[in-house]
């Protein structure tokens, strides 16, 4: 049994990395998944090995997110939702309810005690998810920072589409009628929440729950949802990487 | 009526399976014989048998037809209903292209329309599904609706149809039904002695053996070879692999990925509550008695969606639950289903209450979905 544990969570936009020794997170690493899933993660990982000078012969490695398949240098391949689980545990100990908004899925786990007991996820289509934002805030010439500054108004509008492709040509309809680009972001995030929210009511999405995935650092989008949900929806500062972190104690845990 | 004895024109540019299955039907025809396709296990084959004619399931599953079939019906429908009129107008389903007859049965509204359509090109049967299963006049009116098929068959093939006929064939298809149940019933023990894949291809692949004999022979030659395997210590699948069963929509051809997707993660499908499967299979068809009253008895209490309220679904849920000792439940529900798809809630509450883990999976004939449909049912997998 090796004493170091490494996840690795390649999403469709962000890869991200942790490193478990001893029972402890001593490294997390994230960078954008680019063309290549592989070659990206690969850099992750000599990144979290670089950190904490370790050799990689040392560390048992555990792949999940979208790109899992193609990490063949990883001893094992775990789904993002049961990852999710686990590190959602790590983050808000006694977690329940977890909302995972990703690049190319959005999900709602329903845990305990970092165990999945049931989960709902978006269909095929991009509604909902963090590539929905991003495609709309680039329509609106502005990158996550600049859509999170134009939320801060607190201003919103309708948009009548749920879909990606639809939304991008009604927003363009929104701004040629003087629609303000600050409403036209609440109405992209209530979009969003809306979503999410049709997707945590197939299940029980009882307290506490937790935010993780790309988005969860959009505080509008975070403060949407718990008034949808009527319950507080909590965010860590590691939000991003409870993937990463629940493959990386899933290793520790089940190695073999 | 005229009968098609001749090969379709494109019959060069087709692939080896396909060609073969052209092959094998031309045969059939040059022997004489004439062929009825039908879309589902409602219909009753016995009539047919005792016909002597040659019966072929006819839902085509591959999306291979479907851009085709758009030109006239909606994107937004059943895949297997696109699928199955794409490969009547385009002569690229050899059971499609040789049927004589075509037997619909009114289980939803996309069918029933699409065979509408279908009758402009092919030589339709219609047969009324009621409903329901326990009513004097949903039996009344099934057994009527038999008494038509049955005088049209004689009509068409020009043939007569006897009780004594008709008790033979019941007869043929409870044993063909009794060996394939066996087969599957293999799968009750642990570790079971076939994959889920291999059993739906068993299954699935049976239902294009024409000559009963061979069929019967061939199956049991399958349990016999399986059964040997195992008591040699052959072991396919590993004693910690969680049980599945699948139920739904008909399983089968492209949709095995469903069934691929569960056993690439690490679980074992032990049986198949679908159409293919122990939905048809399970229960004998009484034969002493008036036949015809026997047949429409036995195929109308087939538990399908389609029938309100739908008892006996659940009802061989639980059995095959309990006999198989499943660890989870896996529903595919193919894409606009509505029967299926408004019941797996039903389902889902069902399982809940007996604490056995339920996931749906909804896909159609395309291969897009894979990386979504191997995360969902590998999650699923992990949690159980």
């Amino acid at each position: 049994m090796k004493k170091i544990s490494i996840g690795i969570d390649c999403g469709s936009a962000a890869c991200k990395g942790a490193l478990l020794r001893e029972g402890a997170f001593a490294s997390f690493c994230v960078k954008p998944t680019g063309w290549s899933p592989k070659e990206t993660a690969r850099q992750v990982l000599e990144d979290l090995l670089e950190q904490t000078g370790t050799v990689r012969e040392d560390a048992y490695i555990v792949a999940t997110g979208y790109g899992r398949v193609g990490i063949d240098f990883a001893d094992k391949a775990v789904t993002e939702i049961t990852c999710h689980a686990l590190g959602a545990e790590y983050l808000l100990p006694g977690v329940r309810t977890v909302i995972d908004i990703g690049g190319q899925d959005s999900k709602v786990i329903s845990v305990k005690s970092g165990k999945v007991l049931s989960f709902q996820m978006n269909d095929k289509c991009a509604a909902g998810t963090g590539r929905f934002l991003e495609m709309s805030a680039h329509r609106m010439g502005v990158d996550i920072s600049g859509f999170s500054a134009l939320l801060e108004a607190g201003k919103s509008c309708t948009l009548s589409s749920m879909c990606a492709v639809f939304a991008d040509s009604e927003i363009v309809s929104l701004l040629a009628e003087g629609k303000s680009r600050e409403e036209i972001a609440g109405g992209i995030v209530h979009s969003v929440v809306s979503r999410t929210i049709s997707l945590a009511a197939r299940l029980e999405a009882e307290p506490p729950i937790l935010l993780t995935g790309g988005l969860a650092g959009l505080d509008k989008l975070r403060a949407a949802l718990e008034l949808q949900m009527g319950n507080p929806v909590f965010t860590s500062p590691l939000s991003r990487f409870a993937g990463a972190a629940g493959a990386a104690e899933w290793g520790r845990q089940k190695q073999r | 009526m005229e009968i098609k004895t001749e090969l379709p024109q494109i019959f060069d540019s087709f692939a080896q399976a396909r060609q073969n299955g052209f092959l094998t039907m031309k045969k059939i025809k040059d022997s004489g014989k004439g062929v009825v396709g039908q879309f589902c296990t409602y219909t009753p084959l016995e009539i047919f048998m005792a016909a002597d004619l040659v019966s072929v399931g006819l839902c085509a599953t591959s999306d291979e037809t479907i851009p085709e079939a758009e030109k006239v019906l909606p994107g937004n429908l059943c895949p297997l209903i696109k699928s199955s009129y794409g490969f009547a107008i385009t002569d690229k389903c050899p059971y499609m292209y040789f049927s004589d007859l075509v037997v619909g049965e009114t289980t939803c509204d996309g069918k029933v329309k699409m065979y509408e359509l279908l009758g402009q090109i092919k030589n339709v049967h219609i047969l009324e599904l009621p409903k329901r299963q326990d009513t004097p006049q949903a039996k009344a009116l099934w057994y009527a609706e038999l008494v038509r098929l049955k005088e049209r068959v004689e009509k068409d093939f020009q043939v007569t149809i006897t009780d004594e006929k008709l008790r033979e064939a019941i007869r043929r298809r409870n044993a063909e039904r009794k060996v394939l149940k066996e087969l599957y019933e293999l799968s009750t023990m642990t570790p079971p002695p076939v994959t889920g894949l291999r059993q739906l291809q068993i299954l699935f692949g049976s239902q294009f053996k024409f000559s009963w004999e061979e069929k019967i022979a061939e199956i049991k030659n399958a349990v016999n070879s399986i059964r040997q395997a195992y008591e040699a210590g052959e072991r396919p699948v590993s004693e910690q692999a969680p049980r599945i069963l699948i139920t739904g929509c008909p399983i089968g051809g492209v949709t095995e990925k469903v069934v691929k997707v569960i056993e690439d993660a690490g679980a074992v499908v032990v049986v198949f509550e679908n159409c293919t499967g122990a939905k048809q299979m399970d229960r004998q068809c009484k034969e002493e008695g008036d036949p015809l009253t026997n047949i429409a008895d036995h195929y109308l209490q087939i538990g399908c969606a389609v029938m309100t309220p739908d008892t006996n679904r659940f009802e061989l849920l639980d059995r095959l639950c309990d006999q198989f000792r499943v660890d989870g439940v896996v529903e595919m529900t193919l894409q606009a289903c509505h029967p299926y798809a408004v019941e797996a809630h039903t389902v889902k509450m069902h399982m809940q209450k007996r604490n056995i883990p339920y996931l749906q999976l909804e896909t159609d004939y395309g291969t897009a979905d894979m990386g979504q449909l191997s995360t969902r049912a590998g999650a699923f997998v992990e949690m159980l």
